[in-house]
């Protein structure tokens, strides 16, 4: 299984489930690509009801099988589609006869309904129609997964890159990796390689002589430093640049664009771009641009297509399949890509299925049923439950990273267990300096205590401290003003004023 | 009432232009949003550190510095202003016990263990200069914001000053129940208790080797930290010191309280909790201010006014999401602002960012002037943060600056009255 997205962790969880001896390999960590740099949004498939009908379907059926499934990973926001003054109220009467052909639950409510479910919401809102979109947390979702996997005898190779393909003549038999850490190379045999590269799937098909036309389509998401709206809110209208606003955590994120580029590795935002998102959300908030930002990213969506297109917005979001054995006289090798992490899920199922085919094994998926660790309860998260958890008793554990509510037994307990050097693993794993400082207070204690922990030797613990400095700068400079600038700027004060960190050998 | 003059603005710089002021005998009020940086940093007063090697003396360094940064702020300075400013601080405010001068820069390790040259140091932390040489032993109380074994871990390869020092660290773990995720200022406040005290030494006592200096954060007291520093040396029997870390900042909040009371004692007045939202002006002249504390605004009245609200950092300088930036009290025209379009801030968190040194610019008597030259306001002036053209927590200039150029406002203040 190459590729540590929702969809990899997916199919190393179906397929171990099913009984396959699978492993997993993954260039960076869990969540790293594609996944983790989304909007944070469980489609209800409202978005594609009128324009994509075959991606609304999958959507709400899948919305409908992790809101069981994984419901710890889930915030049950709810989800509103509104008509700015920006938007013709007539398409609401298409948008509301393409959910009902795609089975998307919809109810038009009262304007003053939807302003009071969402008080900022801008005033001359037209119309406003409820369906089922939420907020999926991305880590959690693909961590319970590869702990799933692994309880079901699935191993997780991080950090570890494919560099070819083992191939006996048409059969692809298994791959060679290279520990990214260590520099060690590694031959895995397998029976069946399946692809789920995401937006790198053409990379890897390549290594199989197999041409898959995967479109990387850039999109931009800034997060907002407090949650505007509650639920998540839609622009009524064809899909677009800047349509639509998640509430996620303790933030809310606006999103997103569409630009076809060349290297899904070379994910540039631009000035423009972020005023162009800022504008967009000003027509869904007024007063947007005047809310702290905290952070802009990019992310690369797999668009698959079969021929050459020049606007990805044109491209289906439903996944594509591809057994190179009827497509390319390959064997042993199946691509899964497209789709989203809404249908992450079924696209697992679909790969795994097409695998099995191959095997010759007859076990059908269970991941349809059965909850991820952590949600056999079907209790979703909710927005309070770190400060639930601490605050009925009075507690001495000190409180490391203060946005995020992470405490030093917890961030210990996170060290220990992914042993890993880099403060942007514990990130992805805890949220750690993700919220309004980015980092300025937890980087200096995460580092101590990451040199005590890992036992780093002082260039190492440096290492780390300065490259999550730059990796949390990297989403902060182009959408740094208003109080977010003080705020870099006391950062500023702090590690190179105050700690020196510059002077530190690395 | 009217006043002499009104200072804007509760840092050093704002605090140091009210204190010369009111010593001279004139009316001052400071009027500030909050209590300053001061908070934020260490009392340490850096003129010059890096330039952009280590700066061993900024006496010698700093012609040939102002020669190359002609749009410094140090560059309007008069010759001897810095000195001046240094050894009247020093004199000054005998509660922090300033050791040091322009001469020679101290090397006091950082939390992290890097070296950091500073001129003028609190009493409680000219202990750690690395220049000495030797054995260190840096103490951590379980606080979140120092790591001493990261920090000896680093000092114990930096060879400062050219020769290696050795560093180990200790953790000493103090009677903390009932007090949950203490912070630096309440266990300063601890400290002050003889009782927490006793324990601490009994246990480092035994840690220690003969010859070991001993470092802790920088929390040994708030209101009597000179007794509570003074009490370790004596019965630890060997030189202590304190490292500043993470705000807020116990050595910035006393020489915040070291300054505001020598000023009400010298007659001054200070308001903080006050913005000053706006001013009048007429005839090329600041009239007043206006504050806006609650829902009825207040005007107050002076002859001479001293801008020190800071840059973006304290927003006395802020940034809109359109990238325009602007002064916030009285939309002074900057200086140092990046070409229209361009980028402000570039990709490589280390490198020197464009909109890095903006500011007001000033003229020989620290007045803001226009892109012609002329002042603005002939009765305003500037100091601090807010002045362009520095680079303050890169040089390691940060309160060196504020001292300095709030001096230099105040002795422009006072020529102009004589």
């Amino acid at each position: 299984m190459i590729g540590g997205g929702s969809t990899g962790a997916g199919v190393a969880r179906d397929a171990a489930m099913r009984g396959l001896r699978t492993v997993l390999v993954e260039r960076k960590d869990l969540a790293d690509g594609t996944t983790g740099r989304f909007h944070g949004l469980l489609h209800s498939g409202g978005r594609y009801a009128v324009k994509d009908p075959d991606a609304a379907k999958e959507c709400i059926a899948e919305n409908v099988i992790l809101r069981r499934t994984a419901s710890d990973c889930i915030e049950d926001t709810g989800g509103l589609f509104v008509c700015t003054p920006w938007d013709d109220p007539a398409f609401g009467d298409e948008f509301v006869a393409g959910c009902r052909a795609t089975g998307v639950p919809v109810e038009e409510i009262r304007v003053a309904e939807a302003l009071r479910r969402a008080p900022r919401l801008h005033p001359g809102t037209s119309r406003a129609f409820t369906v089922p979109d939420a907020a999926i947390d991305p880590w959690k979702l693909v961590w319970g997964c590869a702990r799933s996997a692994e309880e079901h005898g699935a191993q997780i190779l991080l950090y570890h890159r494919v560099l070819g393909l083992e191939r006996d003549g048409r059969r692809v038999t298994g791959a060679l990796v290279r520990n990214e850490l260590t520099g060690e190379e590694l031959r895995i045999h397998a029976d069946v390689v399946i692809n789920a590269a995401g937006a790198w799937a053409g990379q890897i098909a390549e290594l199989a002589g197999c041409r898959v036309n995967v479109l990387p389509g850039k999109g931009i998401m800034i997060a907002m430093n407090h949650r505007l709206v509650n639920t998540v809110v839609n622009r009524c209208k064809m899909p677009a640049d800047g349509d639509i606003i998640v509430p996620i955590r303790t933030v809310c994120v606006v999103g997103t664009t569409d630009t076809r580029v060349a290297d899904p590795d070379e994910l540039e935002v631009t000035q423009a771009e972020v005023g162009e998102m800022l504008d967009e959300g000003e027509k869904l908030v007024p007063s947007f641009r005047r809310a702290r930002a905290l952070r802009v990213w990019a992310g690369a969506r797999p668009l698959f297509s079969l021929e050459e297109v020049s606007d990805t917005r044109e491209v289906t979001r439903s996944h594509a399949l591809l057994d190179h054995r009827e497509r390319d006289g390959v064997e042993g090798l199946v691509t899964i890509t497209g789709g989203k992490t809404t249908t992450f899920r079924l696209m697992a199922e679909v790969a795994v299925d097409a695998a099995c085919e191959q095997l010759g094994v007859d076990r059908s998926s269970r991941t349809a049923e059965e909850p991820l660790p952590g949600s056999e309860d079907g209790r979703f998260y909710f927005l309070g439950s770190r400060l639930r958890a601490r605050e009925p008793v009075p507690q001495t554990d000190e409180i490391i990273c203060e946005c995020e509510l992470i405490t030093r037994e917890r961030l210990e307990e996170t060290m220990r267990r992914r042993g890993s050097a880099n403060l942007d693993d514990i990130r992805r794993t805890l949220r750690l300096g993700m919220g309004p400082c980015q980092g300025g207070f937890c980087t200096y204690r995460a580092t101590g205590i990451l040199h005590a922990v890992e036992r780093l030797d002082h260039r190492a613990a440096n290492a780390s401290l300065v490259s999550f400095l730059q990796e949390r700068w990297k989403g902060v400079h182009p959408i740094l003003y208003g109080d977010q600038v003080r705020q870099a700027r006391l950062d500023d004060w702090i590690f190179q004023g105050l700690l020196g960190v510059q002077h530190l050998p690395t | 009432m009217t006043y002499d003059t009104i200072v804007i603005g509760a840092g050093v710089a704002g605090l140091t232009a009210a204190l010369r002021l009111a010593d001279e005998g004139k009316r001052v009020l400071v009027m500030a949003k909050g209590v300053g940086s001061t908070h934020l940093a260490p009392a340490t007063i850096d003129v010059l550190g890096f330039d952009p090697g280590p700066v061993a003396s900024p006496a010698e360094a700093l012609p040939a510095f102002t020669s190359a940064n002609p749009e410094h702020p140090y560059a309007r300075l008069r010759p001897g202003l810095i000195a001046a400013s240094v050894e009247w601080f020093k004199e000054r405010l005998p509660a922090i016990g300033y050791q040091g001068g322009l001469e020679e820069n101290f090397l006091l390790p950082t939390a992290v263990g890097a070296v950091k040259p500073s001129a003028l140091v609190p009493e409680t932390m000219a202990a750690g200069d690395l220049r000495t040489g030797g054995q260190y032993a840096f103490v951590g109380l379980g606080l979140k914001d120092f790591y001493p074994a990261y920090l000896a871990a680093n000092l114990a390869q930096a060879q400062p000053d050219g020769h290696a020092v050795s560093a180990r660290s200790i953790e000493v773990s103090l009677p903390l129940a009932g007090r949950p995720d203490g912070s630096s200022a309440g266990l300063a406040r601890m400290l002050e208790e003889p009782s927490v005290r006793d324990a601490l030494v009994r246990e480092l006592s035994r840690k220690l080797e003969r010859d070991e200096r001993v470092g802790f954060p920088a929390v040994l007291g708030l209101a009597r930290a000179g007794e509570v520093w003074r009490e370790l040396e004596t019965r630890l029997a060997r030189p202590v010191f304190e490292v500043a870390t993470l705000p807020p900042s116990v050595s910035g909040i006393r020489l915040y309280n070291a300054m505001s009371s020598a000023l009400r004692e010298a007659g001054g007045r200070i308001h903080v909790g006050e913005p000053v939202v706006g001013a009048e002006t007429s005839g090329g002249r600041v009239e007043a201010v206006i504050t806006q504390p609650t829902a009825r605004a207040s005007t107050y009245r002076a002859d001479t006014f001293v801008l020190a609200t800071g840059g973006l950092a304290s927003g006395g300088l802020q940034l809109d999401s359109y990238g325009g930036v602007s002064e916030s009290v009285f939309g002074l025209p900057l200086a140092d602002t990046p070409p229209p379009g361009g980028p402000r801030f570039l990709p490589d968190y280390f490198a020197e960012h464009p909109l890095n040194r903006v500011g007001v610019a000033v003229d020989d008597r620290f007045r803001p002037i226009d892109a012609g030259g002329q002042a603005v306001y002939e009765n305003l002036h500037a100091s601090g943060a807010t002045v362009a053209g520095a680079y303050p927590w890169r040089e390691a200039s940060g309160n060196g600056l504020s001292l300095a150029t709030g001096y230099a406002a105040a002795a422009a203040i006072l020529e102009g009255a004589s």
